[in-house]
């Protein structure tokens, strides 16, 4: 028995067996798909399956909306001791419903003791806060990993999910952009209003700020206050016009190179705590992630050099190899293992240790006049 | 057992902050043999690695730990 409902490219199909509900979701969960995945979790729900599994191997992209459909689904059925299973995302599926636990989390921490604090900025926050994202998304049923998304669309969905997130947990945010290098070119992917994307242009045009520092140079860059600020002198002030006081960019990377940066806004000064850096950070790191699994930014000229880099330490590691099966009459597994046990026990990288093996294996006084290295 | 394997590896690249991509390059400089769809099926569960290739893996992983301040934690399955 099955049931199917279509949005564009989104599917959701539900398999009853006996009393065992399976869904099966494809394609992408955004805006209107999002009510279709609510009804038929729903659906499924409302005929009091004793068991539930939500099977995301074929989904590309679920977007907040979707993420918070599951959230509702996953505390009706706590409700009558039923656990959601969620069972294969793809790769940034899983980076997405990462961040979101990590959002979730922040966002129940600050409201224990500061309940009573949080003011009028709340109506972000109303729609995720009162569903219990629980640990039930673990680590432990999210196992197969699906190839690497590189479409920008879904890339850019993903870097607007990740603003939104941010903006509602962390505590001085007034807004938050992506800026990211695309074809050597740094600009806005995602901004949370218009007074923020023109904060990031100004910095553009200008070429500094701590968008652009951070994008470039690979470290965040903290602006406690614009009123005392001296580092940008052509950008400071056009910031403060617009009504900015501090400025927290935190650099986002793609396989350990800059490649842009996630900017948190105030409209207050000083108003970014110790642990507002540390979420902040932790939100770049995730971001971080997805843009690696996509390669986003990266050059293919990046990508020849680690990868001759690769190639060389490779030709190290197999030169000390070699010594190890001549010293010690062993295959080349074992003299892997050898040299594995040897790094351990030394406390070097392996890389390091083959490096000094190599070099202790060269004995002048046997080499006829022309050895080199 | 060898379930329990499985699972740790692809479990701990993902606590290493490794994209499936890095975890070849950094696997494939200690020596690693196999290709990228092999070593993702690896991660994925879905192929069984040999003692040497998983602990080859395992070490690429556990180099990134310690590069991240945290206790290398798979175990080899060589005997020393």
């Amino acid at each position: 028995m099955s049931m199917t409902r279509e949005a564009p490219e989104f599917e959701a199909v539900t398999h009853f067996e006996g009393s065992e509900a399976t869904i099966v979701l494809s394609g992408s969960v955004e805006n209107a798909a999002a009510f279709a995945l609510s009804a038929t979790l729903d659906a499924a729900i409302d005929r009091h399956p004793t068991s539930m599994v939500l099977d995301l191997a074929k989904l590309e992209f679920m977007g907040a909306a979707g993420l918070v459909a599951i959230a509702n689904a996953e505390s009706r059925l706590a409700a009558s001791d039923v656990v959601l299973r969620v069972q294969s995302p793809s790769s940034l599926v899983k980076r997405l419903l990462a961040i979101m636990e990590q959002a979730e989390t922040a966002r129940r921490e600050r409201s224990l003791p500061e309940h009573a604090h949080l003011g009028p900025e709340q109506q972000v926050e109303a729609t995720w806060s009162s569903q219990r994202f629980s640990s039930s998304l673990g680590t432990k049923d999210l196992r197969r990993v699906t190839a690497m998304p590189a479409d920008p669309d879904v890339i850019d969905g993903a870097l607007r999910l990740v603003v939104e997130l941010a903006q509602s947990s962390i505590a001085g945010a007034d807004g938050v952009s992506v800026s990211l290098m695309r074809n050597g070119v740094l600009s806005t992917v995602a901004a949370s209003d218009q007074t923020i994307m023109a904060m990031d242009v100004d910095q553009y045009t200008t070429g500094e700020g701590p968008c652009v520092d951070a994008s470039f140079k690979g470290h965040w860059f903290h602006a406690e206050s614009l009123d005392t600020e001296v580092r940008w002198p052509m950008f400071t002030p056009r910031a403060r016009t617009l009504g900015i006081k501090a400025i927290l960019s935190s650099p986002l990377r793609a396989l350990e190179e800059p490649v842009g940066a996630l900017n948190i806004y105030s409209r207050e000064a000083e108003s970014f705590e110790v642990k507002d850096q540390e979420l902040a950070a932790l939100f770049a790191e995730k971001a971080s992630l997805i843009l690696s699994d996509a390669r986003a930014g990266v050059s293919d000229t990046q990508m020849a050099l680690r990868f001759q880099g690769a190639l060389r330490s490779r030709e190290v590691v197999s030169l000390a190899r070699g010594v190890i099966m001549e010293r010690e009459g062993v295959n080349a597994e074992a003299a892997f293992n050898t040299l594995l046990r040897q790094s351990l026990s030394q406390g070097v990288p392996l890389g390091e240790h083959a490096s000094s093996v190599v070099r202790s294996a060269f004995r002048p006084e046997l080499a006829s006049g022309d050895g080199q290295r | 057992m060898k379930e329990a394997s499985l699972d740790v590896l692809g479990m701990y690249c993902q606590e290493a902050g490794l994209s499936h991509g890095e975890l070849w390059l950094r696997y494939f400089e200690l020596g690693g043999m196999s290709a990228g769809f092999e070593l993702e099926g690896i991660l994925c569960g879905v192929l069984a690695p040999s003692a040497y290739d998983h602990d080859i893996i395992a070490l690429a992983i556990n180099e990134r730990l310690v590069e991240l301040g945290v206790q290398p934690a798979i175990p080899y399955l060589l005997e020393p």
